[in-house]
């Protein structure tokens, strides 16, 4: 095969990993209510298990807030959790809820949360 | 009456080779001196032989070629093959690691499994574990190194059933001796991370020297640091060593498992786990070494190098940027 082929056939398996990697990314993933408040205190629920879900949340500023991470039957690395900015780093159970404290969160502070990897993250962000 | 004769040399890719050549011509009774150039590619020797240099190549040929290299009078035409294989390789790399990342991202590998961790989940999860982002990470160090070794011509089977046989052994008892304490060891996110970006430097420079990149620009490392890799290469400890050091490389996989067997509450139940988890991925790890070998030593062995070359360049950019954002450096970039 002649080196202009080659390159047509590189060109052609970038494009079509990449259409599959951008229409598979975006693709707005429809609102989910995962915030709620109880008792004065805000919950966030994160689902952990072969990535996070959802990737980006929306909470409150201002008041206590907690993070229910959840997970059922994972081992991927999406149990690995890690959140930096309140010095959170634990493996979570392959099955079962873990409850993160994260304080009060200070409005355009995000959250972010990633796996030992760092190939999974979350953001929840504060208004 | 001494003479000096200026000899063609294929099949030099590292500084390595310097070394290994001149120690082998230097042992022939007819070779008074003898030294390499790997920027010409040339090789400089002194002998008392009164043999034609066409067959003084030749002989010496026989020594050097089950090392891979070949002397010759004159300059083989070899550059534009190699640049010919370059383009076929990086296709073929491409196309391996966007399976690869494709099956990431498919889900499939995501299955939840449910229960208490018995052994027979170990054993699963691991084979799971083999083809899931860990691939990127421990499959990627396997391949590279073995690509390498068997690029050397290192004994690489021999290598290889130690460094598995390692694996398994140091997993097992280590996995019991979590069961047996209960308490955490190597689960510390920030030492897996270091490791896991030391690990996917090793695979870029290994990556980069495969696809024959760092050899034609000779950005060669000093070969202070590749006497040492020789030397190293040759220790039987090293790949024992390095299977070893995978119980502690980050893998979600992996940390799952040890905690799982640090709950198991007994040397026995985190022993059985462990050693479950590792064979579980034997198959996959087996096949990359064991398949690198059998490659390197057919007629596509160019080919084999260089794709695993821009294989091995993909997973260690994804390890490196991956251990960054782990440890807070770098924002995520990708999130499969």
């Amino acid at each position: 095969m002649n080196k202009t082929s080659l390159i047509a056939i590189t060109i052609l398996i970038l494009g079509v990993f990449g259409f599959v990697f951008i229409m598979g990314s975006s693709g707005n993933p429809a609102v989910v209510k995962n915030v709620e408040v109880k008792d004065g205190i805000q919950y966030v629920n994160i689902d952990a298990g072969g990535g996070y879900s959802p990737k980006v949340s929306l909470a409150k500023a201002g008041i206590p807030t907690k993070l229910i991470v959840k997970t059922s039957g994972s081992f991927d690395c999406s149990s690995l959790l890690s959140i930096r900015s309140v010095g959170f780093e634990k493996v979570l159970p392959p099955t079962g809820e873990t409850e993160v404290d994260v304080g009060v969160p200070v409005a355009g502070v995000p959250l972010r949360g990633v796996c030992s990897m760092g190939m999974y993250s979350f953001l929840v962000n504060f208004e | 009456m001494l003479k000096k004769h200026t000899f063609h040399v294929a099949g030099t890719h590292c500084a390595s080779c310097k070394i290994l050549i001149e120690d082998v011509l230097g042992e022939q009774s007819l070779v008074k001196s003898v030294e390499v150039n790997l920027r010409k590619e040339t090789v400089l020797l002194e002998t008392e032989s009164e043999e034609t240099p066409e067959e003084i190549a030749k002989i010496l040929t026989e020594k050097i070629k089950p090392n891979g290299y070949t002397l010759s009078v004159e300059k083989t035409v070899s550059e534009n093959i190699k640049y010919d294989v370059i383009w076929k390789a990086i296709p073929v790399g491409l196309f391996f690691l966007g399976l690869f990342f494709l099956l990431q991202k498919s889900g499939i590998l995501n299955l939840g499994i449910g229960g208490t961790t018995t052994p027979l989940t170990g054993f699963v999860v691991g084979l799971i574990a083999s083809v899931s982002s860990c691939l990127a990470v421990v499959g990627g160090l396997v391949l590279s190194l073995s690509a390498k070794v068997s690029q050397d011509n290192v004994s690489d089977k021999k290598n290889f059933i130690l460094f598995h046989a390692g694996r398994l052994v140091s997993f097992a008892v280590l996995g019991g001796i979590l069961g047996a304490l209960g308490q955490a060891i190597g689960i510390n996110f920030t030492f897996t991370s270091i490791l896991g970006i030391i690990a996917s430097i090793v695979m870029l420079v290994l990556g980069l020297n495969l696809t024959g990149v760092l050899s034609k620009n000779h950005i060669t490392l000093p070969s202070g640091i590749f006497n040492f890799f020789r030397k190293i290469e040759h220790k039987t400890f090293t790949p024992l060593a390095i299977g070893f050091g995978t119980f502690f490389l980050p893998c979600g996989f992996t940390q799952s498992m040890q905690v799982a067997a640090l709950s198991s509450g007994s040397f026995v139940s985190g022993f059985l786990i462990m050693s479950a988890f590792a064979l579980g991925t034997l198959p996959m790890l087996a096949l990359l070494s064991f398949g690198s070998a059998s490659f390197a030593h057919g007629k596509h062995a160019p080919l084999f190098f260089k794709s695993a070359g821009i294989v091995v360049i993909g997973l260690g950019l994804f390890a490196l940027l991956g251990g960054l954002v782990a440890l807070g450096i770098i924002n995520p970039l990708f999130n499969i």
